[in-house]
């Protein structure tokens, strides 16, 4: 059982890692989904075996029960989970509504032509100061 | 637009997915389940609605406007079944009757206050979530 | 007990009364103001009770102590809590004067207190990561709040790298209860010390990933500088000043407290990678011009002294980790919130923090470093002194360049670079308060090296060797 555990829990850590290296960002976010339910897999699996029960057996009979506290750390973990992934997916939408775009070269790609229009304006504006002329000043949207 | 078979599909489980929903509300305390999953499986049904009809259908035949209202008076049920029994002295989250006592049975239903509790937390998911769905489900709208 | 559970009590209620309400209104962000304050104030008493009486406890709801949700505060959790709370109310400060433009800046910032006040005061290692994440979502959503299409993509590189942490953290907890079959941090302390060597070593490495990426250290910063560059200045200040003390506290406690011996196996590592991250930092901040990427890398670069703390072990170690955190989260605070401000005043306030990073007295920052020079001393380990040495000098350089670079241009092409317009009377306020508990704990440092040799104590007390 530990064996199918821990391979179910490599795969799809392995999936989520994949998935987190893509450039489209919904695939980014599934595999940060992927991340989270090995992780609450995990959790699941630290309390397989040993049956050591914290909350008082209320039947009286010494059978080993499995561990609550695993299931209700998982609960916790899918939870927050859930509301990552929501935050995420809300994060998507912003950006695609500025960029109508949810791929990262594409939003990088507009980045790096936009620090270069800034490059290529900054340093002649301030040899220009140098010298002591007036200058226009660029409108810097901030 | 989706096809005939999918919105089929979607109609006829409404109804028995919200059935099922609310049985693993009221049966939390005595089998598996609770208010979390329970809300987790209606909105699963609210999401297959919105899938299979489109944002506006949805909104016109279902309370979506109301869904933030619903998660607040969720959290409200919530936090007075958290706080109601330290009134009367008791810890914070006793529940009635309490432990090793036979609660009313309802047929094969048990009534105990602490599945109140988990009706918060259920409107609590369901609301959330259709709040959510709602402002994600529609990227080319505008957010109001 | 109130005093322990009451900052939680006030943020909750605070918090939720705030979500339903809109922020952009003055009256809201002076009620989350007040809230924060309250909450501080009370972190404040408890620090000083903790300092005198030692750790206070409470367990919810009467339960047995493994299956409720348990508060322990001591030393070292109160030492943060009181500075991270502290920071915020002055960050808020200068939000609320500038004038909020989002409708839920100051709800979120409300939760983002209750998650670190959680953290710093729970003695249960799950809670401790419910309440991390608290922080941490409330963090992702402050940076996603407003902005341009740059900001935002900041904010989803920071979440996502950060979240994988977390999650690493999980799994690491995950693996911690499997090994001690338990979560409370004392039993915790005492199981980890049987364990076998490889499996406390898999759990300290995921640890220290989880905490390496909060600090923003050398492989795991690259998040940091575009965020703390396009946030707004009380929001970074919040990031700098009291997000990135989880990261501290979280090595100091997991690091200090429950894996000891994972940490001093690791000591070199931790030091060559403190030392890279330090290097790297000053290189990069020397190298921009804009004040506040400046100001990104040298808190890539000042984490990185923590680390060397921590890897130069033992109580001094652990003292000057937590006195240089407590600075460092101070300096950082005070430059980003005056970072944006003009004028003859917040010129003197912004000095002062110069001052302190570059490690010049009378400034908080001068001691911190002293308490690090000094454990490098007494450890005997001349290279890290010589690190320190050269680390200074680098910080002295950059500091003064931004300062150059800032302040001592003609007064037009000043005005150009001047956003803000003239500071009102709330934004000097902020900064001043944070720039006042520089100088005073500069010209009075017995609390900082008291807290310091404290929290320590309560580290190594916490592992049972003590």
């Amino acid at each position: 059982m530990n064996l199918v555990f821990a391979a179910a829990i490599g795969v799809i850590f392995g999936a989520g890692v994949h998935l987190l290296l893509q450039a489209d960002l919904l695939r980014v976010v599934t595999g940060l989904a992927l991340v989270a339910n090995a992780a609450s897999l995990t959790l699941m699996s630290s309390g397989l075996t040993r049956g050591r029960e914290p909350i008082l057996p209320l039947t009286g009979d010494a059978e080993p029960a499995s561990d609550p506290v695993v299931q209700a750390l998982t609960l916790t973990a899918i939870v927050i989970g859930f509301a990552t992934t929501a935050l995420l997916l809300a994060l998507i939408v912003v950006l695609y509504r500025r960029r109508h775009s949810v791929d990262l070269d594409d939003l990088s790609r507009e980045e790096a032509e936009a620090a270069a229009r800034d490059e290529a304006e900054e340093p002649a504006l301030d040899a220009w100061r140098e010298l002591g002329l007036e200058v226009d000043e660029p409108e810097v949207a901030r | 637009m989706t096809s005939i078979l999918t919105r089929y599909v979607a109609r006829a489980l409404l109804a028995p997915v919200l059935i099922v929903s609310v049985g693993i509300l009221v049966k939390g305390y005595a089998d598996v389940g609770d208010g979390f999953a329970a809300g987790v499986v209606a909105a699963l049904a609210l999401l297959l609605q919105y899938v299979a009809f489109g944002t506006d259908a949805v909104e016109h035949a279902l309370p979506i406007r109301w869904a933030p209202g619903i998660a607040i008076a969720g959290l409200a049920i919530a936090v007075l079944v958290f706080a109601v029994p330290m009134a009367f002295g008791e810890p914070p989250l006793e529940h009635a009757p309490p432990a090793g006592e036979e609660p009313v049975h309802l047929g094969s239903l048990e009534l105990i206050t602490a599945v109140v509790f988990d009706v918060g937390v259920f409107l609590l998911v369901i609301g959330a979530v259709g709040t959510i769905i709602g402002s994600l489900v529609d990227p080319d709208r505008e957010a109001p | 007990m109130i005093l322990v559970a009451g900052p939680l009590l006030v943020l909750w209620v605070a918090g939720l009364a705030l979500a339903a309400l809109d922020g952009r209104r003055r009256g809201v962000g002076v009620l989350a103001i007040a809230a924060v304050a309250v909450a501080f104030g009370l972190q404040a008493v408890l620090l000083g009770r903790v300092l005198a009486d030692g750790p206070q406890e409470l367990v919810a709801g009467g339960w047995a102590a493994d299956v409720g949700i348990r508060l322990r505060v001591d030393a070292l959790g109160a030492v943060f809590a009181a500075l991270s709370s502290g920071i915020v109310v002055a960050a808020l400060l200068q939000a609320v004067a500038t004038g909020v433009r989002s409708r839920s800046l100051p709800a979120l910032v409300v939760f983002l207190t209750l998650g670190l006040s959680g953290l710093f005061a729970t003695g249960d290692v799950f809670s401790f990561y419910v309440f991390f994440e608290l922080a941490m979502i409330a963090a992702y959503a402050l940076t996603a709040a407003s902005g341009t299409a740059r900001e935002v993509g900041a904010a989803f590189l920071f979440a996502i790298v950060n979240l994988v942490g977390s999650f690493l953290f999980l799994i690491g907890i995950a693996l911690l209860y499997r090994a001690t079959g338990t979560l409370e941090m004392v039993a915790v302390a005492e199981a980890a010390g049987r364990l076998e060597a490889t499996t406390a070593i898999l759990i300290a490495i995921s640890f220290f990933v989880a905490f390496g990426t909060k600090l923003g250290l050398f492989p795991f910063h690259f998040w940091l500088p575009t965020l703390y560059a396009t946030a707004s200045p009380p929001v970074a200040a919040i990031f700098a000043g009291a997000l990135a003390n989880i990261g501290a506290y979280g090595l100091l406690r997991f690091g200090g407290a429950i894996l000891p011996n994972e940490l001093a196996l690791s000591a070199t590592a931790l030091i060559v990678i403190g030392s890279v991250s330090i290097a790297y930092g000053a290189i990069q901040a020397i190298g921009r011009r804009d004040t506040r990427e400046v100001l990104a890398y040298s808190s890539i670069g000042h984490v990185g002294y923590i680390l060397v703390a921590l890897g130069l072990g033992g109580p001094v170690g652990l003292a000057a980790a937590v006195a240089f955190s407590v600075a460092n989260a101070l300096n950082k605070a005070l430059l980003f919130l005056s970072s944006e401000l003009r004028g003859r005043l917040t010129a003197a306030i912004f000095l002062v923090g110069v001052l302190s990073v570059a490690g010049v007295p009378p400034t908080a920052g001068f001691f911190g470093k002293a308490a690090l020079f000094d454990a490098g001393v007494r450890a005997e380990s001349w290279w890290t002194v010589a690190l320190l040495f050269v680390g200074g000098a680098l910080s002295f350089v950059y500091v003064f360049q931004i300062y150059q670079h800032d302040r001592w241009r003609p007064r037009e092409q000043r005005e150009r670079a001047t956003p803000l317009g003239s500071a009102g009377v709330g934004q000097r306020l902020a900064a001043g308060l944070v720039a006042l508990v520089v100088l005073v704990l500069g010209l009075w440092p017995q609390p900082l090296l008291a807290a310091g040799r404290d929290a320590a104590e309560a580290i190594v007390v916490a592992r049972g060797d003590g």
